[in-house]
């Protein structure tokens, strides 16, 4: 499969999760709109993933433990 | 005493008139609020004009000066508030949105307690985009007050999504406003309207009370005529904050006479005036050489990382998280904007391992700024890629990825610190702008290189007409 048909694979499917959500409150221009959205989701979660990354990377916003005073 | 003549008078001069009981308070606010009522409706600048509580906040201030008891360079001065930060008393904050527009808080905004406790005033709740525009909108009419109009053309758009702070202040109405950034709300709006705005460093401002759109890129900070002023406020909100954990314990005093004959160590990113409109380049190119007066300026360069990507996913994903009920029951549809009545759904598409991917990326990039950072006092770019939008039509936004913005991408991503500063005029004669990016809680550094660009230019001083 190549890039391209693998990106138009991901974003079908995730519109199919969008129009099984909402679906019901767009009409096909709405629709269209969402899909080029999620067209530019896809792609920028591709670039994320093409990075590698080690074990080490943590990330940026480190969880804190809570415990309420005293 | 009158305060007529106190208009376009920066906070520090505003200042020291009223310490040394020149200028009464009241005086100064019933002007403010005269202009507020006045011409805030002009440009869409304006929610709520807080007539009751400001005078009753000048008077208690004009008694405390009388009686000795002064405050600091805030106390009796006026000012507005985006409203998205919670007013109690009555006073409606609606985060710009329709569906909030009678939405009442019985308790104030960390940043608006903090400004009351420094004597300041205030007298509006000043315009924004609806939710801060975290909802998609690809136009400057996406609020329920109308699109923010600039004050240097009824054309032209204010800039969001901080819109009234940054056209209350160029025009006149307040001598300082809060607004808020995740990515781009307060530089943007300074920049459109040629006026100073400082996004301070992530942790250093209190959110408790502000509309959530992120929670891990949300800054709030001020924009005003100068960036002295900018610290001057700074000063007054900075400060850990139990009920915003992720403030920082770092206490902040600004140091206004920092830049005082120092030497400065800047950096440009190459290729940074790529994609800029020709004034907007011509006119940072002008900025370059009267830095290079103040200090050296050399190019610099970061690793190839996919900056706007990360930064926009996590904006995607937290904002859809934040607005979950509005978005699921369908309230989106009470926006005003129509693409903000929908846009949002697809944000469903974001898979959880890819947001996570986006804050470890974010770690790496912090690590890389900082690494090119730390042999400089800060990055300088254009403020914006062009002039502010036309009030019709579509605009290009990084955020959507119809434009570039890696300095805000890396910025607001790693939550580091930016003025903005006007920089001279552009297309249609609007106002072009400057922006210096530090290390993190560098505010001061940040500060006093504007301050220095601004001791040996004049584009701060420089005031719309009223349209």
């Amino acid at each position: 499969m190549s890039e391209a048909e693998a990106v138009g694979v991901e974003v079908e499917t995730m519109l199919e999760l969008v129009r099984e959500r909402y679906g019901d409150r767009l009409d096909a221009d709405q629709l269209a709109s969402v899909r080029t959205s999620i067209e530019a989701i896809v792609q920028a979660a591709r670039a994320l993933r093409a990075v590698r990354l080690t074990n080490a990377d943590e990330p940026g916003q480190p969880f804190s433990a809570y415990r309420a005073d005293p | 005493m009158t305060a007529d003549g106190e208009v376009f008078t920066p906070v520090r001069v505003l200042a020291e008139r009223v310490r040394t009981r020149r200028l009464s308070p009241v005086a100064l606010a019933e002007t403010f609020l005269d202009r507020l009522e006045r011409l805030g409706p002009r440009y869409n600048a304006v929610v709520t004009v807080t007539r009751a509580r400001a005078l009753e906040q000048a008077r208690r201030a004009e008694g405390e000066i009388a009686a000795g008891r002064y405050r600091g360079p805030l106390h009796g001065i006026p000012y507005g508030a985006k409203d998205l930060l919670a007013t109690s008393g009555g006073i409606p904050t609606t985060w710009g949105a329709a569906p909030f527009r009678n939405r009442v808080f019985d308790y104030d905004a960390a940043v608006i307690r903090r400004l009351e406790a420094a004597g300041a005033v205030l007298c509006a709740k000043l315009a924004m985009v609806e939710l801060a525009g975290g909802m998609g909108y690809r136009q400057p009419n996406a609020a329920f007050t109308g699109p923010g109009v600039n004050p240097w053309s009824p054309d032209a758009w204010s800039g969001g999504s901080s819109s009234g702070s940054g056209s209350a202040v160029a025009a006149g109405l307040v001598p300082f406003a809060i607004g808020s950034e995740t990515w781009g709300s307060i530089l943007s709006p300074a920049g459109n309207c040629g006026v100073s705005g400082l996004r301070p460093t992530y942790g250093r401002v209190s959110r408790h009370g502000a509309m959530a759109l992120c929670w891990t890129l949300d800054k709030l900070g001020p924009l005003a005529l100068t960036a002295d002023d900018c610290g001057l406020v700074l000063e007054a909100i900075a400060g850990r904050d139990p009920a915003d954990p992720t403030t920082a314990d770092r206490a902040y005093r600004y140091d206004g006479e920092a830049g005082a004959a120092r030497s400065f160590r800047f950096g440009v990113l190459r290729g940074v005036t790529d994609g800029c409109e020709d004034a907007v380049r011509e006119n940072f190119e002008r900025s370059l050489r009267t830095l290079e007066g103040l200090g050296t300026v050399e190019e610099v360069s970061l690793p190839e990382l996919p900056y706007d990507d990360i930064t926009r996913t996590i904006l995607f994903a937290e904002a859809a998280s934040a607005f979950e009920d509005l978005i699921e029951s369908g309230g989106i549809a009470g926006l005003t904007a129509p693409e903000d009545r929908y846009t949002a759904y697809a944000r469903d598409a974001i898979l959880a391992k890819d947001y996570v991917k986006a804050l470890r990326l974010r770690g790496v990039m912090a690590r890389e700024v900082d690494r090119v950072l730390a042999r400089l006092d800060a990055l300088v770019a254009p403020g914006r890629a062009s002039v502010a939008a036309m009030l019709e039509g579509e605009f290009r936004s990084a955020i959507r990825g119809t434009a570039r913005d890696v300095m805000g991408a890396v910025g607001n991503g790693a939550g580091l610190p930016a003025v903005a500063v006007p920089n001279g005029f552009g297309a249609r004669g609007l106002p072009t702008s400057l922006q210096f990016m530090g290390r993190a809680w560098e505010e001061n550094t940040m500060l006093a290189a504007a301050a220095a660009y601004q001791s040996v230019t004049d584009w701060h001083t420089r005031h719309p007409g009223e349209q």
